[in-house]
């Protein structure tokens, strides 16, 4: 068999005298049964070449272990000890896995006579080994090919690789139980919806809390977006999912233009998922329903949906940042801030890889933002991320301007500065004006005496007739705040004051928005 | 062997802290071959038999079964870890930073087994969950920054935001670890002399660390709501080493200070400042880069120079600030904060500091004030300070030293709104009255409270 065989394929399941243990390491392939064929050939010398033997190592294993003339040394027994102990299980292997893995590397160390010089101590646990070759299969897939497959594989095989994986998977999958698997940390889902690991933990609960009834319909709704064949191959029903936490990214087959957004429960569907080409023309429609009809509901949707296919792909370049930035202007304009801090959060990941775009628009952005939620420990950081080179930007300075004429209280310099903002900046400075009016209010208030006039208050907090100013003292207090007098409307301060020290508060509230980091 | 020793002699006479000596992972200047020694005293086969035989027989103390068997886990646990140590600094093919930290986590494993088990270690051995806890910490940031240097592809596996969450995946799990360490002595139910709740602040201080170093200190909200919702099981503060307070009360602040709690922050910042040790000069200069900023926003007070003095690096972060502050000197003031800026920000203290500003205007205008002069002293009465002043003068204060072109030009509203909120905060007492264009302040020295005029 040996000289049938391709060269890198002898050299690897050889059975030759290197030590075990770096034998072991090498060793690329992590279904036992292939494992143990290079037992069995090493007791029957040749193997019928063409593969197939697997039920035959089988029960050739299971022959030898037992065997009772092999006298164990206590490093040995040590070792399996440590194989079963509790803590030292892996939740993706399972008892069987581990066990096939141990009595081979036992075996074969028994069979090359290097019980006594085999670091036991050392040596890696099974649960481990098996761990490492299936990173080594992910991490190079033409491992994986011939690792895998029973049958002698040929160079043409590697078109294939991603299917042999996703079959392995499944089969690994079917041994440990589900339980198990709830403990693994789930990527997918991280990736998918939330965006730091606090949020996760109140997702999490939030998800646990809900009915099971609830998650099925969610699945299935899931499920029925899947176009044409979302039979067999379906990762949705295979329960394989959360097996390997570090499998690859999709790649998406899915040629539809429009899609609705789901929140992933599982491995998405690569039937489901839109490839990059299909995604931009995917954005250019979007764009132009957005100008016709506007209807944000169905965009903000068609967005998320983008949004899920580029990260379930792994994709991250320009067009990634485009999508990320049209989503965040769309949102603030509709004042959807929950999901404009979501694109932001993305955005800043996105921007420090230098992918190109518009950091500084939206550096300025998230500085009114936490302006707005009033989140201190957040525009610590955010000042932190500011280079000088993005102070000279005009929308950054503009940003940090408003935040320092708000810090020290200066109304005045806050509405010059409101009038004239760069980019969409407006939108989001509309979230806290009306707050940061109520707090000038309050020290106007203070310290004019007796009374000022209105048409001041106007042209001072940015108002835009005397009028809506007027409405907007008597929202806030009452009709006996404002006085008439040699033909002007006057706010009387002192009679005001106290309404308005209490308005501010009230407005000064912490803002809590969902999404926020 | 000198290790077990030792072992012996901190456990005949209730030591923690030389307990916590033997598990150390460094040699020491007069044994530097200490880690050595200990490493090859035995090797893997007859790990635990040599453990038991050095650690426990003889003349020892009698020891529990259970407890010896515990320790004999932890020393196991711990040789390894001293391998992994040892192999590092040989420079072994092989060593790594991951492994140290891997085989530091069965330690800090093991001991936790310890204490919460069966076999139950007395809480005077707390030390050691304190050294292991820190040594936790160092082995992680070490590990991570190794995986930060091996792992220079850039795009991996990752996806959003775990760029920064990967960046620190070992911290994150040591901090798991720390935290069973935290509830391991939160809740102990044993009468509270030999409770292991005399651990519980160094513990979360361990935690504090990790969480302002992993950038989570929204985290450290949890420890503190766990921490009241146990206080009335908890030893007063007063009665736990200095050391554990002084740590605590400084993390208390600071995560005060980030809310811009200044008030509640200046508190526990004042308690770490007054019990910190004199020598400790480090901490003393850390508690005031927070407590100076407190105590400018909360009382308007200014370090004086003897306070400044033995901090060089205080001194340059406060000193000119000071001076434009007590001078009134906006423009320098501005000056100084931007010249600062980067480091303000980094150790976020810009916020705070930038409301001196207030101050110095304050002073600024106080000086308008004091040059006003007095009014006519009518006959017999003691004169009286001009307490109606034109906002233009103030006006021409501030354009003092700030180069008059258009742009930086102060207009008139602006003044008044820089008046309005001297006086909304209670900087200055009195009142604008606008249509007049005059400033009327407070008689009887109030104009300016606290400031004598």
């Amino acid at each position: 068999m040996n000289s049938s065989a391709p060269p890198w394929r002898a050299t690897a399941w050889a059975p030759t005298s290197t030590p075990v243990a770096s034998q072991v390491s090498a060793a690329p392939a992590y279904i036992p049964v292939q494992a143990r064929r290079s037992l069995a050939s090493n007791k029957i010398n040749h193997l019928p070449s063409n593969g197939s033997p697997a039920p035959q190592p089988n029960m050739s294993a299971a022959d030898e272990a037992p065997r009772p003339r092999v006298e164990f040394p206590p490093a040995v027994r040590l070792y399996v000890q440590r194989c079963f102990a509790p803590e030292n299980q892996v939740a993706s292997v399972s008892h069987s896995e581990m066990q096939e893995k141990l009595r081979h590397v036992i075996t074969d160390a028994a069979e090359n006579h290097k019980l006594d010089m085999i670091d036991w101590e050392r040596l890696a646990l099974p649960q481990v080994m098996i761990q490492n070759e299936r990173n080594k299969i992910l991490a190079n897939p033409s491992v994986s090919n011939w690792g895998m497959s029973s049958l002698p594989s040929s160079p043409g095989d590697t078109g294939r690789k991603r299917k042999s994986t996703d079959t392995n998977q499944q089969q690994s999958g079917k041994e440990s139980p589900p339980w198990r698997k709830a403990n693994n940390r789930n990527r997918f889902e991280d990736r998918v919806t939330y965006p730091s690991t606090e949020k996760k933990q109140r997702m999490t609960l939030d998800d646990s809390s809900k009915s099971k009834a609830n998650l099925e319909m969610r699945k299935k709704r899931f499920e029925g977006v899947g176009y044409g064949n979302s039979g067999t191959s379906s990762p949705v029903d295979s329960p394989s999912r959360s097996v390997d936490p570090d499998q690859g990214p999709v790649v998406g087959r899915c040629q539809t233009l429009e899609k609705n957004y789901f929140r992933l429960t599982s491995a998405p569907n690569p039937d489901t998922v839109r490839p990059l080409p299909v995604l931009q023309k995917a954005l250019d429609l979007l764009k132009k329903k957005w100008k016709q009809e506007g209807n944000y509901t169905y965009i903000c949707d068609q967005f998320k949906s983008l949004r899920q296919d580029l990260t379930v792909q792994h994709i991250r370049n320009e067009f990634t940042v485009l999508v990320y930035e049209i989503h965040a202007r769309i949102a603030l304009e509709k004042g959807d801030l929950g999901e404009y801090n979501q694109c932001q959060t993305q955005l800043r990941v996105l921007y420090a890889q230098q992918l190109g775009g518009h950091p500084t628009e939206f550096k300025a952005y998230r500085i009114l933002y936490f302006i707005y939620t009033r989140n201190w420990t957040a525009m610590n950081d955010a000042l932190a991320d500011v280079t000088a080179e993005d102070k000279q930007d005009l929308a950054v300075k503009h940003a940090l301007d408003v935040r320092s004429a708000l810090a020290l209280g200066n109304y005045h310099r806050f509405f010059q500065l409101y009038l004239d903002t760069p980019n969409m900046g407006a939108y989001l400075m509309d979230m806290f004006v009306d707050r940061e009016r109520l707090t000038a209010l309050a020290a106007i208030c203070r310290a004019y005496k007796p009374d000022v006039n209105i048409r001041f208050i106007t042209e001072e907090l940015g108002f835009e007739s005397d009028e809506q100013t007027a409405r907007f003292i008597l929202d806030h207090s009452s009709e006996d705040t404002l006085e008439e007098k040699h033909g002007s409307v006057r706010l009387l301060t002192s009679k005001a004051a106290a309404r308005f020290e209490q308005a501010k508060a009230e407005a000064n509230r912490i803002v809590d928005i969902k999404g926020q980091i | 062997m000198e290790l077990a020793n030792q072992f012996r002699r901190a456990y005949s006479t209730a030591s923690g802290p030389d307990l916590a000596a033997v598990l150390t992972p460094i040699a020491t200047p007069n044994n530097p071959h200490r880690l050595h020694s200990f490493y090859q005293f035995t090797n893997i086969q007859y790990l635990n038999k040599d453990l038991h035989t050095n650690l426990f027989h003889g003349k020892s103390p009698k020891v529990p079964k259970p407890e010896q068997n515990a320790w004999v886990d932890i020393f196991a646990a711990y040789w390894e870890a001293v391998g992994e140590v040892l192999k590092c600094e040989d420079r072994h093919p092989g060593s790594s930073a991951v492994a140290i930290f891997t085989a530091w986590k069965k330690l800090a494993n093991a001991l936790i087994r310890g204490y919460s088990g069966s076999s139950g270690l007395p809480a005077w051995t707390l030390p050691c969950l304190y050294t292991v806890g820190k040594f936790l910490r160092t082995f992680a940031i070490k590990a991570d920054v190794e995986a930060a240097s091996q792992d220079s592809s850039g795009f991996g596996f990752q996806d959003d935001l775990s760029v920064e969450v990967e960046k620190n995946a070992n911290l994150e799990e040591a901090a798991r670890i720390m935290n069973r360490m935290f509830t391991l002595c939160l809740s102990d139910r044993a009468p509270i002399e030999e409770s292991r709740k005399w651990g519980i602040y160094e513990t979360t201080n361990l935690l504090f660390k990790t969480y302002f170093k992993i950038n989570s200190v929204g985290l450290t909200k949890n420890l503190l709501r766990a921490l009241n919702a146990q206080s009335d099981d908890l030893p007063p503060l007063e009665a736990f080493p200095k050391s554990h307070i002084v740590t605590f009360e400084y993390y208390v602040g600071v995560i005060h200070f980030l809310d811009e709690n200044y008030a509640e922050a200046e508190k526990h910042l004042s308690t770490a400042w007054r019990l910190c040790h004199r020598g400790a000069f480090k901490n003393r200069e850390l508690i005031l880069t927070y407590l100076i900023p407190c105590h400018l926003v909360t009382n308007h007070h200014l370090p004086r120079k003897e306070l400044l003095a033995p901090f060089p690096r205080l001194e340059q972060l406060f000193g000119s600030l000071s001076n434009c502050i007590r001078k009134g000197d906006l423009v320098g003031f501005d000056q100084a904060m931007s010249a600062g800026e980067a480091e303000f920000v980094k150790r976020r203290i810009y916020l705070p500091l930038e409301r001196g500003r207030d101050i110095a205007l304050r002073n600024l205008f106080r000086k308008v004030f004091i040059a006003g002069g007095f009014e006519e002293a009518k006959d017999g009465q003691p004169p009286i300070r001009r307490t109606r002043v034109p906002v233009a003068e103030f006006a021409a204060a501030l354009r003092i030293g700030t180069h008059a072109t258009g742009r930086t030009r102060v207009d008139t509203d602006e003044v008044e709104c820089l008046l309005a909120n001297l006086v909304y905060k209670g900087l200055m007492k009195g009142y604008i009255a606008r249509e007049r264009g005059i400033v009327v302040l407070s008689k009887n020295n109030t104009a300016f409270p606290g400031t004598g005029v």
